[in-house]
C-alpha cells in the first residue's frame, strides 16, 4: 500500500497519508471500540481492586440486562419502535422521493430539494424542541384540535411513545428521502412508461419496477434511519416521559448517574450489535453491499 | 427528470389525474409538516409568555432576545461550540482528505476490509462513538471536555469529509498528474499545484459540512463533553430545566444563520455544478 | 544538443503478456519519427518507456547517448503531448505554459518571456491570460505544444495528439506540427494509428504490429517497398493475391508467379526477400496501380466483373471479382481514366485490368493480416505469443 502511495505522491506525502489514516482507524475508531468491549466484559471495580483477584473477564454485565425486566423491556421497545420509525419514515418519504425524481419538473425538484436541505442543516435538538412546543399539553396542536371540536380535553401527547416517534420521523426523514430519491432518479423513465404501456397499474408499476430498482436507496435509508433512531438520545429525552424511556437513556444513566461504566459499556455494545444486526439483515434482504450504501 | 406520471393512457385518465393531484397535495402537506414546527418555534420567541408557546398569545415582545444576550452560560457554550468546531475541522479535514487519496490510489486485497472500517463510523450510533472515546481516553487520564469532544466528533465527521472528497477525486483525470510529472514537477509539486487546487471546492464544502455537523452534534457530544458544555448540550439542558422563550430566541437565530448558510452553500454548489458542465 | 533516442534490446512484459517483443531502434537527433500501428500494437507502451512512465522489463534506453535507466519521469529531457492534451483546466494559458518552468524555480519575469515567445511560435499571441477552458480545440492543441516546448525538451513525445480534432483541423495541424518541428529542431516521436499523419509528417516511420516493429523506413519506401504483408496491407490499400514462384531474376528480384487460375503474373520482391522456386507467396497490387487495359498492352492483366462502383469525387473506386479465381480486386481509377471509360463503369460489366510489374510487390506468404470486413481496416493480428486465456491487455 505504501508503495502505491509513494509511486503517486512521493515518500513524505505517502507517509503523511498513512499516518493520518492510521491515527484515525486505529486510535480513533478501532481501539476505542475494543476498549469498550473490554470494559463491558469486566466487573465494575474500585481503582484499588483493578488487577486484583476480582479483575477478570465476565459476562455479568450482559446477564444484568436479561435479569432486569425493565431494562430488557426497554431494549426490545427501542428495537421495535426504531423499526416502526424506520417503516413510517419510509412510508412518508417514498411518495416524496417519487415526486422529486419522476413527477416534478427539474425546477420544481431543485426548489424542493433546497427546501428539504434547509431543515436538514438545523440542529436535531432544535427540530425536536419545536415539536415539544407543538405537542405540549397546552400547545397549539391541542388548541387547534379543540377549536375544530375534534376533542373536548387536551391530550397528553408527550407522555407516551407517540411523541417520540413523531419527533424521530421528523428528525430523520431526510436520511430516507435522499437515498431513495437518488435511487429512483437513476431509473430510466422509459421503463416506467413501458410498464404503464403494458397495462400495469400504479401499484404494480411501483411494486415490480420502481421499488426493485430503488432497493439500494431504500436499504441505505432504512439502515441510516434505524441507526439514528435506535441511537437517539435527544428525541426521547426531549419528547419522552419517564414512562417512555429509550435504551440510550439507560446507557447514559449507567455512565453518569449509576457511575458503572462497565455496565454502561455492555449496554452500549448491545446497542451496537443491534444496529449491526439490523444492517446485516437489511443488506441480506435487499441483497446490497456496503459499496451501494456509501453514495 | 421528466414527467412520467403525466404520460398515461387515456383509459385511466381520471384515476391517474386523481393520483397526480393526490401526490401534489401530499407534497404540499409534507413541506408544511417540515416547516410548520420551525415557524411555531420561531413565533413563540415573540410571545410575551413565561413559557414558550404560541397559544395563548400574551402579546408581542422582543424581551427574550435581551434575556438571551444576558445569559452568560449561553455565551460560554457558544464559545465552546466554536472551539470544538474549529478543532474538528483541523482534525477531520486532513484525515478525510488523506483517506480519500488512499482509497483512490491503493488497490489491495485488504481494501474491502479497510473500506468497511472507514465507513463504520457513519453506521455507528453517535452515542457509541462518544462512549468508546470516553472509555478509551480514561486510561490516559483524559476525561470529558473539549479535547475529547473534538476527537469524538472528528471520528465520524472525517468519514463525511472522505465521502465528499472522494466524489470529486473520482472525476479527476489522472493524465493531469502524468502531464505535471512529465513537465518536471516533483510529486509534491504535482499534489500542491494540480491535485489540491482541483480538490479545493470539495474540501471547502466538506469543511462547511464538517463545521455544521460539529456545531449541531448532540448524541456523541453528550458523553464526551464533560463540563465544557457546548451550545447544543446547553439548549437541551435548558429545555429540560428552566425553559423560557429565550431558548426560542437562540433557536431562531441559529435557524436564520443556518438557513442563510445553507442557501448560500447550495447556490454556490449549483453554480459550480453548472459551470462544470459547461467548462473543461 | 543531442536529441537522439536509442532503444537497445528493449522488452516489455505485463505479467504473462508481452507488450513489446525484443526491439532495438535508433532515432536520430532532430528527426520526425513516427510509430504507426493499430491500437494495442504496443506503440503507446514504447512511448511510455521513453518518457519514463514505464520501466522496460529488459533492455536499455539512451537519450542523447546517455542511459536513462533510473531517471524518473520528471528528470528526463523529454516532454509529452497527451492524447487528451491534459491541459490544467484551473490555470490560464500562461500558467499552463509556464508550469514546467515554475516547478524548476525559474523566475516570473523569465517565465513570462518564454511563454510569450512560445505563444508567438504557435500563433496564439495575446491568449496568455485566457483560461484554457475558453479555447477551441485547435487552440488547446497549440497550448499543449507550447507547454511541452517550454521545458526545452530534447525529445518531444506526441501520443496521437490530433485524434480529438475534426478532419479539416487535423490536416491543418499536421502542417503546423511539421513546421514547428523544423523551426525548433527537436526530435519528435509521434504515435498514431492514422497512416495519413505518419506518412505526411515523418522523416521515418516504424510500423508496429503485435508488439513487434515490422519495418522502419521513410514513408515513400513503406509505400513502395513494404517489407512484410502487414505493412503492405496496413500502409495504403492493397489487393492481395496468392501465387507460387516459378522464376526469379535479378538483385531486387523480379519474380514470375504462377497465379493458379490467374496464369502467370510478375512483380518485384523486396531486397531481403529470398524467394525460391515453388514457394508460396503473396502478390500485392495497389488499387491505384491498376488500370483498364486492352488485349495488346502486354502487361499482366486480370479479367474481372464489376460488382460495385463508388464515386469518390476525385476518383472512382471499383469493387470487382476476378473471373478466373473468384478473388476480390479493388481498382481505383483517377479522374482522367474514369472520365474516358465512364460508359463502361457499370455494375455487371466485365473489364480487363492490368498493372506495371514494377509497382507490384511479392512477399513470402506470412498469412494475411486480419482485415475488418465492414471497414476494410487492418485490425491487430492475433498474438501468437499470448498464452491461452492470458489475453489481458494493460491499459498503460
Amino acid at each position: 500500500m505504501f508503495r502505491q502511495l509513494r509511486a503517486r505522491f512521493g515518500g513524505p506525502l505517502a507517509a503523511a497519508i498513512l499516518t493520518l489514516l492510521g491515527i484515525w482507524l486505529i486510535v480513533m475508531v478501532t481501539l476505542p471500540q475494543l476498549q469498550m468491549i473490554d470494559y463491558s466484559l469486566r466487573p465494575n471495580l474500585l481503582p484499588a481492586q483493578v488487577g486484583g483477584p476480582e479483575d477478570g473477564w465476565t459476562l455479568a454485565n450482559y446477564i444484568t440486562l436479561f435479569n432486569n425486566d425493565i431494562h430488557r423491556a426497554i431494549f426490545f421497545k427501542t428495537l421495535w419502535s426504531s423499526v416502526l420509525v424506520t417503516l413510517l419514515t419510509l412510508a412518508v418519504s417514498y411518495p416524496l422521493a417519487w415526486y422529486l425524481a419522476k413527477v416534478a419538473t427539474p425546477r420544481q425538484a431543485a426548489l424542493c430539494i433546497l427546501l428539504l436541505i434547509v431543515p436538514f442543516w438545523i440542529n436535531e435538538i432544535l427540530r425536536t424542541y419545536s415539536w415539544f412546543i407543538i405537542l405540549a399539553f397546552r400547545g397549539p396542536l391541542n388548541e387547534v384540535l379543540m377549536m375544530l371540536g375534534l376533542i373536548d380535553r387536551p391530550i397528553r401527547f408527550l407522555s407516551g411513545n407517540g411523541g417520540v416517534m413523531v419527533g424521530m420521523v421528523y428528525a430523520y426523514i431526510l436520511f430516507m428521502v435522499f437515498p431513495v430519491y437518488n435511487a429512483i432518479e437513476s431509473l430510466d423513465d422509459n421503463q416506467v412508461r413501458a410498464a404503464r404501456d403494458l397495462g400495469a397499474g400504479t401499484v404494480r408499476t411501483h411494486r415490480r419496477i420502481v421499488i426493485p430498482h430503488a432497493k439500494p436507496g431504500i436499504a441505505t435509508g432504512c439502515i441510516m434511519t434505524f441507526m439514528l433512531a435506535a441511537g437517539s438520545y435527544a428525541v426521547p429525552a426531549l419528547l419522552g416521559s419517564p414512562g417512555s424511556r429509550w435504551f440510550t437513556q439507560i446507557i447514559y444513566n449507567w455512565f453518569f448517574e449509576g457511575g458503572n461504566w462497565n455496565q454502561g459499556a455492555a449496554y452500549a455494545f448491545l446497542l451496537l450489535v443491534l444496529c449491526i444486526g439490523f444492517m446485516s439483515l437489511v443488506m441480506r434482504v435487499f441483497k446490497v453491499g456496503l459499496g451501494d450504501i456509501a453514495k | 427528470m421528466s414527467s412520467v406520471a403525466k404520460a398515461s393512457g387515456t383509459g385511466r385518465m381520471s384515476s391517474q389525474r386523481l393520483l397526480a393531484f393526490g401526490l401534489r397535495f401530499y407534497v404540499v402537506v409534507f413541506f408544511a409538516y417540515l416547516f410548520l414546527p420551525l415557524l411555531v418555534m420561531g413565533a413563540a420567541t415573540f410571545n410575551d409568555s413565561r413559557f414558550p408557546t404560541v397559544t395563548p398569545w400574551d402579546g408581542t415582545t422582543l424581551r427574550w432576545f435581551g434575556e438571551l444576550a444576558a445569559d452568560g452560560g449561553m455565551w460560554q457554550a457558544l464559545t465552546n461550540s466554536l472551539i470544538v468546531a474549529v478543532g474538528v475541522l483541523v482534525v477531520a479535514v486532513p484525515i478525510g482528505i488523506a483517506t480519500a487519496l488512499f482509497l483512490n490510489t491503493v488497490s489491495s486485497r485488504a481494501k474491502p476490509f479497510l473500506y468497511a472500517l472507514i465507513l463504520s463510523p457513519l453506521l455507528t450510533p453517535g452515542v457509541i462513538i462518544g462512549i468508546s472515546t470516553l472509555i478509551f481516553w480514561r486510561q490516559f487520564g483524559v476525561s470529558g471536555g473539549i479535547f475529547l469532544t473534538v476527537l469524538g466528533q472528528a471520528t465520524f465527521i472525517a468519514a463525511y469529509v472522505m465521502l465528499m472528497v472522494t466524489a470529486r477525486l473520482q472525476r479527476f483525470d489522472r493524465t493531469m498528474e502524468r502531464a505535471a510529472l512529465d513537465l518536471g514537477a516533483s510529486q509534491w509539486q504535482m499534489f500542491r499545484r494540480i491535485l489540491l487546487p482541483y480538490l479545493k471546492p470539495a474540501i471547502y464544502s466538506a469543511a462547511v459540512i464538517a463545521f455544521l455537523q460539529s456545531f449541531e452534534n448532540y448524541n456523541t457530544t453528550l458523553f464526551v463533553v464533560g463540563y465544557d458544555t457546548t451550545l447544543t448540550v446547553y439548549i437541551a439542558s435548558k429545555v429540560r430545566t428552566g425553559l423560557t422563550p429565550a431558548v426560542n430566541a437562540l433557536g431562531l437565530i441559529l435557524i436564520l444563520f443556518t438557513v442563510v448558510l445553507a442557501v448560500a452553500y447550495e447556490v454556490k454548489r449549483r453554480r459550480e455544478a453548472a459551470g462544470a458542465v459547461k467548462g473543461v | 544538443m543531442d536529441g537522439s533516442v536509442r532503444l537497445e534490446e528493449v522488452v516489455m512484459r505485463f505479467g504473462d503478456f508481452t507488450a513489446i517483443e525484443r526491439t532495438s531502434l535508433e532515432i536520430g537527433s532532430g528527426e520526425f519519427f513516427s510509430f504507426l500501428g493499430p491500437s494495442g500494437c504496443g506503440k503507446t507502451t514504447l512511448l511510455n518507456i521513453v518518457s519514463g512512465f514505464l520501466v522496460p522489463s529488459e533492455g536499455q534506453v539512451f537519450i542523447g547517448g546517455e542511459p536513462v535507466a533510473g531517471v524518473p519521469v520528471n528528470r528526463r529531457p523529454t516532454a509529452m503531448i497527451f492524447q487528451n492534451l491534459a491541459l490544467f483546466p484551473l490555470m490560464t494559458v500562461f500558467e499552463n505554459i509556464e508550469f514546467g518552468l515554475e516547478v524548476r524555480g525559474v523566475g516570473r519575469q523569465q517565465r513570462r518571456e518564454v511563454s510569450e515567445r512560445l505563444l508567438a511560435l504557435v500563433a496564439l499571441e495575446g491568449s496568455g491570460p485566457k483560461r484554457v477552458t475558453e479555447l477551441s480545440g485547435g487552440q488547446k492543441q497549440r497550448v499543449a505544444i507550447a507547454r511541452a516546448l517550454a521545458v526545452e525538451p530534447r525529445v518531444l513525445l506526441l501520443d496521437e495528439p490530433l485524434s480529438a480534432l475534426d478532419l479539416k483541423l487535423r490536416q491543418h495541424m499536421r502542417a503546423e506540427l511539421k513546421a514547428i518541428q523544423r523551426k525548433t529542431g527537436i526530435t519528435f516521436i509521434y504515435i498514431t494509428h492514422d497512416q495519413g499523419e505518419a506518412l505526411t509528417m515523418s522523416d521515418r516511420v516504424a510500423v508496429m504490429s503485435a508488439g513487434r516493429i515490422q519495418q522502419v523506413a521513410d514513408p515513400m519506401t513503406l509505400y513502395r517497398a513494404p517489407a512484410t504483408g502487414f505493412v503492405a496491407a496496413f500502409v495504403g490499400e492493397n489487393n492481395r493475391l496468392e501465387a507460387r514462384v516459378i522464376d526469379v531474376e535479378g538483385q531486387r528480384q523480379r519474380v514470375r508467379l504462377d497465379g493458379g487460375a490467374l496464369g502467370e503474373l510478375s512483380g518485384y520482391a523486396g531486397e531481403g526477400a529470398r524467394l525460391g522456386n515453388g514457394e508460396r507467396v503473396a502478390l500485392y497490387v495497389r488499387p491505384e496501380h491498376l488500370r483498364p487495359v486492352n488485349d495488346a498492352s502486354g502487361v499482366p492483366r486480370f479479367e474481372a466483373e464489376i460488382e460495385a462502383v463508388h464515386f469518390e469525387g476525385a476518383w472512382v473506386m471499383l469493387e470487382t471479382r476476378l473471373l478466373a479465381s473468384g478473388e476480390k480486386l479493388r481498382v481505383q481509377l483517377g479522374h482522367e481514366v474514369s472520365r474516358r471509360s465512364a460508359d463502361s463503369l457499370a455494375v455487371g460489366r466485365r473489364m480487363a485490368f492490368g498493372y506495371d510489374p514494377a509497382d507490384a510487390v511479392v512477399l513470402p506468404d506470412d498469412g494475411s493480416p486480419v482485415v475488418d470486413e465492414a471497414t476494410g481496416e487492418v485490425v491487430e493480428t492475433d498474438r501468437g505469443a499470448t498464452p491461452a486465456g492470458g489475453a489481458h491487455v494493460p491499459s498503460a
